[in-house]
């Protein structure tokens, strides 16, 4: 009874701060919209010319690789596109001379590596003159894959470092001035062939995916939120004034769980109702089961913000590693770029985050699954919650 | 209502509390006046079931603190010596918070909120965000919320600390008539003048224990003769001081911070000011201005402690 009191109090309290608000409500279905329209576009029906690329890609890169295998070898492009990978920039060269291919493509070394600035390195495309349409077409695949990547991980770290403080009125100005700016960049980038085909192997569009991806990075802040929250209470001493009611320290524990998984099921419904009516997300066919993998993954951010807040000490701390966790956790869940560009080690290690499995299982669901195949991801994230909440539980009550 | 016998607690090797004792009887107001570090809130905290205690032991209404904490919390309000609000709800949700929290529920919580409002001197802000309340607004809110559920028992651990003249004026007059209706009180605090105020019984700690307790007049009888007298000097010479201490009738010279007044305790005030002057004029300082002060709490606890109730 005291813990829905306590779980009340604290749902109000999120839910009527402004700022919050809009953090975890107005800005994924923003990046929603700016990441799904960056990679939806539709595969036009007029038929592409056939095209024979020659690749070369100097050293490794991760999104070398992944625009090798599944951009220019991906379901799309298949079809029009064949790949042909080739040892040096020389031999490049002369298979256009000899007409062997008709473009060609020259990744970089470390194409990747200045992302985090924003930036990648240039790639070199040749072209047969005599063959301009291929060789255009290549020019704009690539084009949209570049914007393509270069939004997803600018906005995202936009987002991602400045919801992790708490911003003024006027850095939230400056905020969507700048979220505005990458969707202007977006929108006069002719993102004509931007394909659908890299989020694996379902057919789920490229804003299905971030509704999803969305979703599941923005319910993981209140992890974070959640311990601030407790740790909060312990630093201005309503804590303590709570202790000195005749409330169980159990109960002031439950309720402060509940009140974060009051929290995470409203911002989740909330997210699915706008997406849906605003952007017409396809959420899938059964929704029983989209709410009951939200509801699980909602429990497994409850617990886990419980455990972290006996884990931290003070709330600078949870800021610092809950900022980082949280761009730890959406990078290897899938939120910012998606899972398939992962080697499969990396794909395994995916497994410890929360938000992977509430991921994947919302791309699932879309495309349809059963109940069978979601019985595992609802485990998991079910029993990630209750360890971690009762770890936490007793290691406060310890205290 | 309340008994305290011989408690302690120490923080790793430190021990903080040493002994403490002490009762408090049935609508009394009792003061515990101590300096910063004292071990006031440790005390209030383990009275309140908040902080285990090593040793000791303290009884509600004769229920032990360890035994019976359910039924001690509900008897007991506390008034924390920081703010224990939520900025971002206003006024009135955090008194409906805190009484729900002490198993008031529906209208009678709502009903409870607007008079605890009133008294406190707030109805007309009660649907402001605590946020936006000044300093003496938010410590009467504080105070507030421990009455909500109308306890026997009100602990106030320093809830006059930074605020202004008016408000604090306010809070005093508040805890008087509480009071007067019959609630027991105690009350820290190191402003000897709210104590004397409010407090029939006073206990003065120090250093984790309890050096004194009773009455005021008790208290000030205790003070073994000894008067503070103060003097003001124009300038300051150091063998000034060693020579003060050099006579007889001197117990104790302290200095103030800018070196601007002396407060020399002494075994008889009347009979020393002559030889206080002469002995200032003796070293070619002015004396502007000297003055018995009349024996009060700070007195004794200069007495008792060789050092002033603050800084
Ligand atoms: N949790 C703690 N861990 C270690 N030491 C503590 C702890 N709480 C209090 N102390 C120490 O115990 C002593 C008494 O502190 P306490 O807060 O009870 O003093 P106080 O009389 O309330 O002082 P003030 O007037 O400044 O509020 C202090 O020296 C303080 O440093
Ligand atoms: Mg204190």
């Amino acid at each position: 009874m005291k813990s829905l009191i306590i779980a009340w109090k604290d749902f109000k309290i999120r839910f009527m701060d402004r700022k919050g608000f809009s953090l975890m409500i107005l800005f994924p279905i923003l990046l929603t919209a700016i990441l799904g329209t960056a990679l939806s576009g539709v595969m036009g029906e007029q038929s592409l010319p056939k095209t024979t690329v020659g690749v070369v890609q100097n050293g490794t890169d991760q999104i070398g690789d992944y625009f090798i295998k599944d951009v220019l070898k991906g379901k799309e492009l298949n079809d029009f596109v064949s790949v042909k990978i080739v040892d040096s920039k020389k031999k490049l060269t002369s298979l256009i001379h000899d007409e062997k291919i008709d473009a060609g493509i020259v990744i970089p070394n470390g194409w990747s590596q200045d992302l985090q600035d924003g930036k990648l390195k240039k790639v070199d495309l040749l072209v047969d003159p005599g063959k301009e349409l291929q060789g255009s077409m290549m020019n704009s695949v690539l084009q949209t894959f570049v914007n393509r990547v270069i939004t997803t991980s600018t906005s995202t770290k936009i987002v991602l470092t400045n919801t992790a403080q708490t911003l003024s009125p006027k850095e939230m100005n400056d905020l969507s001035i700048q979220l505005s700016r990458s969707l202007e960049k977006l929108a006069k980038s002719n993102a004509k062939y931007v394909q659908n085909a890299s989020i694996g192997k379902k057919q789920v569009s490229g804003m299905q995916y971030y509704a999803a991806a969305m979703a599941a990075m923005f319910l993981l802040f209140n992890i974070m939120n959640g311990a601030k929250s407790f740790i909060n209470e312990r630093e201005t001493e309503t804590l303590a004034r709570l202790m000195c009611t005749p409330t169980a320290k159990l109960s002031v524990l439950m309720g402060k769980f509940l009140g974060n998984l009051y929290f995470c099921i409203v911002q989740f419904s909330l997210f699915l109702v706008i997406t849906h009516l605003l952007f017409h997300v396809n959420w899938g066919e059964n929704i029983i089961q989209t709410i009951s993998i939200a509801l699980m993954y909602s429990i497994a951010v409850s617990g886990l913000a419980i455990f972290f807040a006996a884990l931290l000490k003070d709330s600078k701390t949870a800021d610092t590693v809950g900022g980082l966790g949280v761009q730890i956790l959406s990078l290897i869940g899938g939120s910012m770029v998606p899972l398939t560009i992962f080697p499969n080690s990396l794909k395994t290690v995916a497994n410890i985050a929360p938000n992977k499995w509430a991921l994947s299982s919302f791309i699932d669901i879309m495309s349809g699954t059963t109940w069978n195949a979601l019985l595992l991801p609802l485990t998991v994230l079910f029993l990630i919650g209750i360890v971690s909440v009762t770890i936490g539980t007793w290691r406060l009550q310890a205290k | 209502m309340l008994e305290v016998n011989h408690l302690r607690k120490s923080f790793g090797k430190t021990e903080v509390v040493k002994g403490v004792t002490f009762t408090v009887d049935k609508g009394e107001a009792f003061g515990l006046l101590g300096p910063n570090g004292a071990g006031k809130s440790t005390t209030i905290s383990m009275i309140c079931g908040l902080l285990p205690y090593d040793s000791g032991e303290i009884k509600v209404d004769g229920f032990s603190v360890k035994e019976h904490q359910m039924e001690i919390k509900r008897k007991i309000g506390v008034v924390p010596q920081d703010i224990a609000l939520y900025p971002t709800m206003s006024a009135h949700d955090n008194l409906i918070f805190w009484g729900k929290m002490y198993g008031l529920s529906g209208k009678q919580v709502v009903k409870k909120a607007n008079e605890v409002l009133e008294f406190v001197g707030l109805l007309d802000r009660g649907k402001d965000k605590i946020e936006t309340f000044s300093g003496g607004m938010k410590r009467r809110i504080n105070i507030g919320a421990a009455l909500m559920h109308q306890p026997e028992l009100l602990i106030m651990d320093e809830p006059t600390v930074g605020i202004d003249p008016q408000s604090r004026n306010h809070i005093l007059e508040t805890v008087k008539e509480l009071n007067k209706q019959g609630m027991t009180i105690i009350y820290t605090s190191h402003y000897m003048e709210e104590v004397e105020f409010l407090c029939k019984r006073i206990g003065i700690i120090d250093h984790g224990e309890v050096i004194a307790v009773g009455t005021k007049d008790d208290l000030v009888k205790r003070l073994s003769g000894g008067t503070v007298v103060k003097m003001e000097v124009n300038h300051f010479q150091n063998r000034l001081v060693e020579e003060l201490n050099t006579l007889p009738l001197v117990e104790k010279v302290m200095v103030n911070d800018d070196k601007t007044e002396l407060e020399i305790l002494v075994s008889s005030g009347h009979q020393a000011l002559g030889e206080l002057v002469s002995t200032a004029i003796k070293n070619f300082i002015e004396v502007s201005s000297i003055k018995v002060q009349e024996p009060n709490l700070e007195t004794l606890f200069l007495q008792l402690t060789g050092r002033s109730l603050r800084d």
